[in-house]
C-alpha cells in the first residue's frame, strides 16, 4: 500500500463523513457508502455490502442493513460468521437544518445466518422505553461462577457499554476474534480511527439507565 | 463504490414480516409485540431488532399503532 492510497482513502472517509454530517436527503447514502467502505476494507466478505430500506413512513427514515434487507446479516471473510447490522437512521430538525441521527443501532456477531448461534450483541436505542441501558452489550455464554439470578442466563444481562461505533465492532472482530481483513492493518487502522474520530464529534452519548 | 438502490418496503410486506417474526420468536401478534415494546415489557429488544426497525418504517398513524 502506498502512502498516496492511504491518503486517498482517508480523503474519501472525510468526504463521506462531511456529507452525512451535513444532513439532508443525501446524508443517508453517504452514511451507507461510508459504512460499506469500512466493512469492505476490513472484515466483510468481498460480496457483502449494506443497503438502505424505506417504507410508507417516507424517505426521512431509513434502515441500514445487509444486502437482502432488514435482518439479513453480512457474511464475514473466510466463513468466520456473520455481522447482523441494523441501524435506523432519520433526518431530524435541528436549528433549521435536517440532520441525520442514528435512532437505533444493533451489531450482532453470529456464527450462523439465522442468528441462533450469536456470540455478542451491542445495541443502542436513542429513546428506549425499557429500563435496559440505552447502549448495552450482551454476551451469549456461560459464566464460570454461579453469579446469575434465577432464570436469567448471561445472554439476558444488559451490560452498560457507552456508545459503541461500527469501527469499534470491526476492530473487535479483526483483533480479538481473528476475522481476516481484506486489506492490511496499515490501511484499515488509520481509516477506522479517522472515521470513528469524526463520529465521536457528534455522537449522542446516552446515560447508562433511565432517569426515573 | 457502486450506487446501491434503496429497498422499498410496502406496508403489507412490513406487516407480514413483523407478524411472522413476532409469532415465531415471541409467540404473540405484531400488535401485541409493539404494545409490549412501547410499554417497556420486551425483555430482550435486541433479539427482535429487525422487527423494531421494520416498525420504524411505518408512519405514526399506522393502524398497527393506532389500535394500541
Amino acid at each position: 500500500m502506498s502512502r498516496s492510497e492511504l491518503d486517498l482513502v482517508l480523503g474519501e472517509v472525510r468526504d463521506l463523513s462531511e456529507r452525512y454530517k451535513a444532513g439532508g436527503p443525501e446524508a443517508f447514502d453517504a452514511f451507507r457508502e461510508l459504512t460499506a467502505r469500512l466493512l469492505s476494507l476490513s472484515v466483510a466478505a468481498p460480496y457483502a455490502t449494506v443497503i438502505l430500506s424505506v417504507g410508507p413512513r417516507g424517505r426521512d427514515t431509513q434502515v441500514l442493513s445487509g444486502r437482502r434487507g432488514i435482518g439479513d446479516p453480512l457474511p464475514l471473510n473466510e466463513n468466520r460468521g456473520y455481522l447482523r447490522l441494523i441501524m435506523t437512521l432519520a433526518l431530524v430538525p435541528v436549528e433549521g437544518r435536517r440532520l441525520l441521527k442514528v435512532m437505533d443501532a444493533g451489531y450482532q456477531y453470529q456464527l450462523d445466518e439465522a442468528g441462533d448461534r450469536w456470540v455478542f450483541r451491542y445495541d443502542y436505542r436513542r429513546v428506549p422505553p425499557d429500563p435496559h441501558p440505552a447502549a448495552h452489550l450482551q454476551i451469549r455464554a456461560t459464566p464460570e461462577e454461579g453469579c446469575l439470578p434465577p432464570n436469567r442466563p448471561l445472554a439476558r444481562i444488559h451490560f452498560p457499554s457507552g456508545r459503541v461505533s461500527i469501527e469499534a465492532v470491526i476492530r473487535l472482530l479483526a483483533d480479538q476474534f481473528g476475522v481476516p481483513c481484506n486489506r492490511g492493518p496499515i490501511l484499515w487502522r488509520p481509516v477506522l480511527a479517522e472515521s470513528e474520530r469524526i463520529f465521536h464529534e457528534i455522537a449522542h452519548l446516552p446515560l447508562s439507565g433511565p432517569e426515573r | 463504490m457502486d450506487k446501491i438502490p434503496v429497498l422499498n418496503w410496502t406496508r403489507d410486506e412490513i406487516l407480514t414480516r413483523m407478524e411472522a417474526g413476532a409469532q415465531f420468536r415471541l409467540h404473540m401478534s405484531a400488535a401485541e409485540f409493539v404494545r409490549s415494546y412501547r410499554e417497556g415489557r420486551t425483555e430482550d429488544p435486541g433479539q427482535v431488532a429487525d422487527l423494531l426497525a421494520l416498525a420504524h418504517l411505518l408512519p405514526d398513524d399506522d393502524p398497527l399503532f393506532v389500535a394500541l
